[in-house]
């Protein structure tokens, strides 16, 4: 028996695990074919982003590639073993507040950040792979006011690489660059300054060897940008903005907005009250997406400020909208605005899909964005203009998406008006879908969408704008939608523009998901489960009850020993799961912008963790008959 | 004492205070920017004015402890003479709450987002009236901002009226017991009694999540 459980951990009985805690041992059920050899050698240049995004062994960025989809080709873990999952190693990153990063994995090393708390905000940890050693951490100099300044917990979304340097992002505003082997500091730019409101919460992406940032401070009044770092010297390359004169937007004249109504001389200026561009949000806190043939990125912008609309007729351009950029010059290809004039605080910062999909007999080249505001948009990535959208969820605020025009039509019934209560609003301000990722299986050619289900009444009230305080004028409540449920983690055929199926959760599904050519999906729950249904049915094939719950995003990759593992970070928080880890009063429901009304139980669910989980499968069967076999 | 009222930008806060009203096209707060130059002057509302500026002078407020531990276990507080935290007072406090953003991260009735929760106690700073105004005018290190040199003194107070208010929960137990049946009570969302100072005169069932019951 003790020799059996040779490099096993003790944990099992502890974690109420079923199977054995292995360290990463022995030969995998299914070796990896010898081709897959990694890069990784001492004498070799440290691989560039661009090789790592097709290396299935590794997770080189976020999104897992330029194209977002969050697909694996490995499949040694696969529909029919995925049941035997369990811990290799577990590491804490000692910051109990919510965690929604993804862990990287660069040649048999993990990389991870913490959110911006504990005793070193927003630290970073490089451990090796196949030991869970920890090998260096750097901790940022803090500025703890930064944690007053983020509107929805102090999260990171994660860190970037490229070419042997690890970017991070911080909280109070800063980019800096790491040394990957070593964890030695080579750069740091200040980008944001937290007394206009700003912080930056996105993981960083890296293009063509510049660091693309953007801020957050939509609850702020906070004017948004994307700017992009010289990932070698931290230089301030250029720096679009989301509102203001066309010279600051980057908009000149190679831009064609897809409809004439976007169309104009400075329409972030014209589209606003005088001078409220300046304080009009519009914040690139999301996903960036990029398409080396067309030589575009490709993000979302955020709400404008404030939430009270009253306070700012027009448009609101470019803020709810989704920019396509050349990166080497920041200027701008086409905008769509998604949300003109937003009355609920549906931010377009979602992930955007870069797929080829079939569509009326001919494959358009298309990019997927899953709306906050309930709709899954289909457009030309070429152009912005919208192929299809169609509502995924209960959506009341929006009847439909006029094609024609690519403008929404709304339920007049709803609009808000200073002093006067409006009830039943679906979806809430959160939408019907937030940050949290999803995956594309050109397997399945589905999309894996982790999503929520919730309703709000809403009041908007006076505000005013003061600098580094927030800019909302609104309050709210949210609540369960229709069904009494408040998550969805479903499957959506883009070409048919149907739902394949879903699974409905008591909580928001607020982790991000992942897919693998082992036809495997995982997102994780806020009730701290982490799950693996199978992809085409939906039918949940493993789960693990973790410490706390989840929000981050899964990622999965392969070590020098030949194993597949899969690592999530356990730890609620984020917006939704504020509660759970900061000083809210779940008796008061519009706390926490509103979100306390729906999630005031889950602290009879979990508290907060910061546990870096590593799964993988067993490497010798009979040890795990060993252990599974309660004792007689 | 006009001296200590004044010691704050005045300019600063009326501006700040007209933008919030002048922003409202419709609304209650189209009064707030005149009652403003009022609130400046040495005549308040609260009697004694002459007596509570000597004891509330700095040089008093700098001897408030925000903790409750002291070397040789001596009680080192000083003997202060608080204004006047009257209903009149929390009244006008909820809409300074509102003017000068306290609402947006502390959120409405104080449940907590940003800012920590102000509706149930212990305060990390100190519960005292004379706690609750240096966190104001000082600033606190976690992202409360310093407000001294912004809101003129009496404000303040008028907030600290509001504030204590927004904790006066029902007593229920010394600890906290969380479950799928407990808390039991939650307020009436600000939305149905938007402008009450007395958030917790008013409660229904615990909705674990789902629509209010109004």
């Amino acid at each position: 028996m003790l020799r059996s459980l040779r490099g096993c951990l003790p944990y099992a009985a502890l974690l109420f695990l079923t199977a054995p805690v292995c360290a990463a041992t022995g030969a995998p059920a299914e070796p990896l074919s010898p081709s897959d050899s990694r890069t990784s050698n001492g004498a070799e240049a440290p691989p560039a982003i661009e090789q790592l995004v097709g290396d299935k062994n590794n997770w080189g960025m976020a999104a897992k590639d330029y194209a977002n989809t969050r697909y694996s080709e490995l499949d040694q873990i696969n529909a029919a073993n995925v049941a035997q999952l369990q811990v290799a190693w577990m590491f804490s990153l000692g910051a109990v507040r919510g965690q929604e990063a993804a862990p990287l994995v660069i040649n048999g090393v993990v990389y991870v950040v913490a959110p911006y708390a504990g005793p070193n905000p927003n630290q970073v940890f490089a451990l090796a792979l196949a030991s869970g050693d920890l090998k260096w951490s750097y901790a940022p100099k803090p500025n703890s006011a930064a944690a007053g300044i983020a509107c929805c917990d102090v999260v990171s979304r994660g860190l970037a690489y490229d070419k042997g340097k690890i970017f991070l992002n911080t909280l109070d505003g800063y980019s800096v660059a790491l040394e990957a082997e070593t964890g030695k500091e080579l750069w740091h730019t200040r980008l944001g300054d937290i007394n206009k409101g700003e912080t930056i919460t996105m993981a960083p992406v890296v293009v063509k060897d510049k660091v693309l940032v953007g801020n957050s401070g939509g609850e702020y009044g906070a004017r948004g940008w994307l700017a992009a770092v010289d990932a070698n010297s931290g230089k301030i390359l250029w720096r679009a903005y989301s509102t203001g004169p066309d010279s600051e937007v980057l908009i000149g004249d190679d831009f064609k907005a897809p409809y004439p109504w976007m169309s104009g001389k400075d329409m972030g200026v014209q589209s606003w009250p005088p001078d409220k561009w300046k304080v009009g949000g519009g914040n690139a806190w999301g996903w960036i997406s990029y398409d080396p043939e067309l030589n575009l990125i490709y993000y979302g912008t955020g709400n404008p400020g404030a939430w009270n609309h009253e306070t700012r007729p027009g448009d609101n351009l470019w803020s709810c909208a989704i920019f396509a950029r050349n990166p080497d010059t920041g200027m701008a290809k086409w905008a769509y605005q998604i949300g003109p004039h937003d009355l609920w605080d549906y931010d377009e910062i979602n992930e955007n899909i870069l797929v080829d999909l079939p569509i009326d007999n001919q494959v358009r080249k298309v990019l997927i964005h899953p709306g906050r505001n309930g709709y899954m948009y289909v457009l030309d990535r070429a152009t912005g203009e919208v192929i299809s959208a169609d509502a995924f969820d209960n959506v009341n605020t929006i009847s439909s998406i006029d094609l024609k025009s690519g403008r929404p039509v709304l339920n007049d019934s709803l609009t808000p008006q200073v002093g006067r209560t409006v009830r039943n609003v679906c979806p809430a301000s959160p939408g019907a879908k937030d940050w949290q990722p999803s995956a594309w299986s050109p397997r399945t050619k589905l999309l894996y969408v982790p999503h929520q289900h919730i309703c709000m009444n809403f009041l908007t009230g006076d505000v005013g704008y003061i600098a580094g305080t927030p800019y909302v004028g609104a309050e709210v409540d949210m609540f369960a939608g229709p069904g009494g449920y408040r998550g969805e983690f479903m499957a959506w055929d883009p070409v048919t523009k149907k739902k394949v199926w879903a699974i409905t959760e008591q909580l928001p599904v607020w982790s991000g998901a992942l897919v693998t050519k082992g036809d495997v999906a995982f997102y994780g729950t806020m009730d701290r489960w982490f799950k693996a249904v199978d992809a085409n049915s939906g039918k949940v094939l493993w789960q693990f009850r973790a410490g706390s719950g989840f929000i981050g995003q899964p990622t999965t990759f392969a070590g020098a020993d030949g194993r597949q593992y899969v690592a999530i970070i356990s730890g609620v928080g984020g917006w939704s799961g504020a509660i759970a880890v900061a000083k809210i009063d779940p008796r008061v429901r519009n706390g926490a912008l509103g979100f306390t009304g729906a999630m005031q139980d889950l602290p009879a669910h979990t508290v907060g963790g910061a546990t870096l989980l590593v799964f993988a499968l067993p490497t010798n069967k009979r040890d795990t008959a060993d252990i599974a076999a309660p004792p007689k | 004492m006009v001296a200590l009222i004044f010691r704050a930008p005045i300019r600063l806060t009326l501006l700040l205070l007209g933008i919030a009203a002048g922003l409202a096209t419709v609304g209650p707060l189209s009064g707030s920017a005149q009652e403003g130059p009022a609130l400046g002057s040495p005549k308040g509302d609260s009697g004694g004015d002459s007596a509570q500026s000597d004891a509330l002078s700095p040089d008093r407020l700098i001897d408030v402890p925000i903790v409750n531990l002291t070397p040789g276990a001596v009680d080192v507080r000083p003997k202060l003479a608080i204004p006047n935290l009257d209903a009149d007072a929390a009244q006008r406090g909820l809409q300074y709450f509102t003017n000068f953003n306290c609402v947006g991260c502390h959120m409405p009735n104080g449940g907590g987002g940003m800012g920590p929760a102000l509706s149930f106690r212990p305060f990390i700073y100190g519960d005292r009236p004379e706690n609750i105004y240096l966190s104001i005018h000082q600033g606190r290190p976690n992202g409360m901002p310093a407000w001294g040199t912004v809101i003129p003194e009496k404000l303040i107070w008028d907030i600290v009226a509001y504030v204590k208010n927004l904790s006066q929960a029902p007593a229920q137990e010394w600890g906290t017991t969380t479950s799928k049946t407990s808390p039991a009570i939650e307020q009436v969302p600000k939305e149905f009694k938007p402008s009450t100072a007395q958030p917790w005169n008013y409660t229904q069932k615990f909705s674990s999540g789902q629509a209010p019951n109004p």
